[in-house]
């Protein structure tokens, strides 16, 4: 009989208290596993963007528009090697409820732009260059909607109305799915040309929503956004240059401080845990009181005992945790096909943090009781009833 | 009156011998606390950001925005539209014959959040003389009101302590404009409170819209009046607007944030409430473990299996009810009128108070028994059939 099969044995005597055990540990870690996932989704926003992209954006607000002049003032500054432009459509398609994210872009920029992150095949990207009432859809987003290519669709804006119609909607032809091309890419938007939208909407000519551009470098990135902002300073529409990432996070920000609440409830879920399977193992070794007695009398050595408790504690916290991250892992994914937030997902950071967690909580909950296992004095233990 | 009389014995012995357990006992209580913690966080979350906007409002006073709009932000309404209004039946008119109303454009700005230093989309509102009229609750609670033609501005008291620079007398800058904070306002926690407001016409200038304007807000005769305004409106082809009631528009505004937090916060409750429910079954298993010798020695006395059962039942709902009600109490004293802001539909910040109503406290109790019945069932099942001869021969 080896130390393992002791340890096995005493952890599955009292067989009920053990799976209670198990339980309590199981969902603490679902909650960990599930709400690390959602986590690294939000650290995901942003660090999607590349390193050497910039977005311009009016000082006032991202809302507030830009003269679209300023495109090609901005192309001329050096360190810039290329500048795209969008403006937000506030498109929905037949139920207002169905907000779909809607970019009219300069179509050649953009895609060169984005290239390292969206894949759009070449036919596809030819027939959106040539047909300037052409769009583009994310793959997804068009199998949601029930769109193909080819298909007519006409999409409603809540914000512009179309000069030629007098209707604040427009029709587009569909000729291309965007897939991602790596894996934080998320194609979940529409785009069409900018020509088509200056030409027909009643008001808003002529400006640019915000500007994005590459960088020769990201090392130059600083004195390019410097640059910008200092030419158009004290001018009708003064500009704020910042990186694509910080962009991006400044934006998630705003929903609110995500990671306090993940880190409350988690923390929450842990002190429970703490709580019940620390008490319930010094209880445990307690009622083996006597049986530690014996074991010592046969000459089982002090640190042998004290291995034995703590190795108890760290399977069941190992038991218990592990089948739950494998659990989270597998509902992060459904919860994926929902939400379209790539990301979400254990990554190898937080899969070791769980890993440490479940060793500190085997750890914590031991020591007490595998100290006083350790302490134990045979004359005293045996003489417990 | 027998098996009553053993009942109350039972439960005394029981309740009195808790001490014994401390320890486990006090990780049961401990657990539904925090379970119970958990959950009315996020429901006084939902509570507070619906309180906010249905206290946002009122029956009498009428918002016009350009049919097809959801939203302030996005809708556009002329001048001549604004005029043509100012005939409608059924408003409220001043002294001089004229129309309550006030046009009003809703523009977003940056402002840095005090707690995350981050830029947050804030509402900037070009307003009349007649907004603070029309709107109920509005009061001046520091410095004055704008001089209209000036760069001056207004600020909510709940955009004040939540974001930094807009302090009476502080002068932000705004679109390349100088900016002098006169007054800060409040209304009761409603959304106006989250908002800067400057006027009007200067508003337009600088954000070069012309004599364009978002919404009109009127004060109606009577709350029925509304259709008829809405009436008006539609057989006059040049305003195809669309008039809610101001209540009604706010009202929802609201759905979408408040379940996402709900659809949140319940799913996470619930399995952290398995968690605690398998350490409230442990504990009255034990308990009735320890006791095993007392219950038989009862039963020899001549008490029944019924009292031992409603003995170890009335043990594991004291210890969750101690847990529920001390969740409750913590997230009352921690978190209860903590300020916060999210983004709201209106795709600005919405300044909100996190509120613990007696409402969701019931249900946090109501957790919390749940916990404590199913987790004392089993165990007072186990105490009830506890052979007597069994209980004698252990240990």
């Amino acid at each position: 009989m080896n130390d393992f099969s002791i340890v096995l044995a005493n952890l599955f005597r009292a067989k009920l208290r053990t799976s209670l055990m198990l339980v309590a540990i199981f969902f603490a870690f679902l909650i960990f596993g599930v709400l690390a996932g959602v986590q690294n989704g939000w650290d995901n926003i942003g660090n999607s963007g590349a390193d050497n992209r910039l977005v311009t954006t009016n000082k006032i607000n991202f809302t507030q528009p830009l003269p679209i002049s300023y495109i090609d003032r901005i192309r001329a500054v050096e360190g810039v090697e290329k500048v795209t432009y969008a403006n937000w459509f506030g498109g929905f398609y037949q139920e207002p409820r169905n907000v779909l994210v809607t970019f009219a872009v300069e179509p050649e920029t953009y895609l060169d732009i984005y290239r390292s992150d969206f894949a759009l095949t070449p036919a596809a990207e030819a027939a959106f260059l040539a047909d300037r009432t052409a769009m583009v859809a994310g793959a997804t987003l068009a199998e949601k909607n029930g769109w193909k290519v080819g298909d007519k669709i006409p999409l409603n804006s809540n914000i512009f109305t179309n000069k030629s119609t007098g209707k604040r909607v427009w029709d587009f032809t569909l000729v291309g799915l965007l897939e991602p091309a790596k894996e934080e890419a998320n194609p979940n938007f529409v785009l069409f040309h900018h020509k088509y939208f200056n030409e027909s909407v009643t008001f808003g000519q002529n400006t640019a929503g915000y500007a994005l551009l590459r960088t020769v470098d990201k090392s130059v990135n600083a004195a390019v956004a410097e640059k910008i902002d200092a030419m158009f300073a004290n001018s009708p529409a003064e500009t704020a240059t910042d990186t694509e990432k910080a962009f991006n996070k400044a934006f998630a920000s705003q929903l609110g401080n995500i990671t306090l609440i993940i880190l409350l409830v988690v923390g929450s879920a842990f002190f429970t845990i703490l709580m019940i399977v620390g008490n319930t193992m010094v209880m445990a070794v307690r009622e083996r009181t006597r049986e530690i007695g014996v074991m010592k009398t046969l000459g089982f050595r002090d640190g042998r005992i004290f291995r034995l408790v703590l190795g108890e504690s760290l399977l069941l916290a190992l038991l218990g945790g592990l089948p739950a991250l494998g659990l989270a892992a597998v509902m992060l994914g459904m919860i994926r096909q929902l939400v379209a937030l790539p990301g979400l997902e254990l990554s190898p950071p937080y899969l070791a943090l769980g890993l440490l967690f479940m060793l500190a909580l085997g750890l914590i909950t031991g020591l007490i009781p595998a100290w006083k296992a350790l302490r134990l004095n045979i004359v005293t233990a045996l003489g417990r009833q | 009156m027998r098996i009553l009389n053993q009942i109350i014995a039972v439960c005394t012995i029981n309740l009195k011998s808790l001490p014994q357990r401390f320890w486990l006992s006090l990780s049961t209580v401990m657990a539904v606390a925090l379970v119970v913690g958990v959950l009315l966080a996020f429901l006084a979350m939902a509570a507070g950001f619906q309180q906010t906007l249905n206290g946002t409002g009122s029956a009498n006073v009428a918002l016009l925005l350009r049919d097809g709009s959801q939203q302030e932000v996005n809708s556009t309404i002329t001048l001549e539209q604004t005029r043509l209004i100012a005939e409608a039946p059924g408003l409220v008119r001043k002294p001089d014959g004229s129309a309550l109303m006030s046009a009003e454009l809703y523009v977003i700005v940056d402002a840095v959040k005090r707690a995350s230093g981050m830029k947050s989309n804030i509402p900037l509102r070009g307003v009349g003389q007649d907004a603070p009229a029309l709107r109920d609750g509005f009061t001046l609670v520091a410095g004055r009101m704008l001089q209209p033609g000036s760069n001056e501005i207004i600020v909510g008291q709940a955009l004040t302590k939540e974001f930094a620079g807009f302090d009476l007398g502080q002068e932000p800058r705004i679109g390349g404009v100088t900016w002098k904070v006169v007054g800060v306002f409040a209304m009761q926690g409603s959304v106006f409170e989250s908002e800067l407001w400057a006027d009007l016409p200067v508003v337009q200038g600088l954000f070069r819209r012309g004599s364009i304007t978002q919404t009109v807000r009127l004060r109606l005769t009577g709350a029925d009046a509304l259709a008829g305004l809405q009436r008006y409106s539609d057989d006059e082809p040049r305003l195809k607007l669309k008039a809610f009631s101001e209540k009604e528009y706010f009202a929802g505004q609201s759905s979408g944030t408040v379940k996402l937090i709900q659809y949140a916060g319940w799913p996470l409750s619930i399995a952290m409430a398995v968690g605690a429910l398998a350490g409230a079954l442990n504990t009255m298993y034990s308990s009735v473990a320890s006791r095993s010798r007392e219950i038989a020695t009862l039963r020899c006395l001549g008490f029944g299996g019924f009292p031992a059962f409603v003995g170890t039942l009335v043990e594991s709902l004291a210890l969750s009810l101690i847990g529920g009600l001390l969740g409750t109490l913590v997230v009352w004293l921690l978190f209860d009128g903590f300020t916060t802001s999210t983004l709201g539909q209106g795709f600005t910040q919405i300044v909100f108070s996190l509120s613990l109503t007696p409402a969701l406290m019931v249900q946090g109790v109501v957790l919390a028994l749940a916990v404590g019945l199913i987790g004392g069932f089993f165990p007072a099942l186990r105490a009830a059939r506890l052979p007597i001869v069994a209980a004698y021969a252990q240990g």
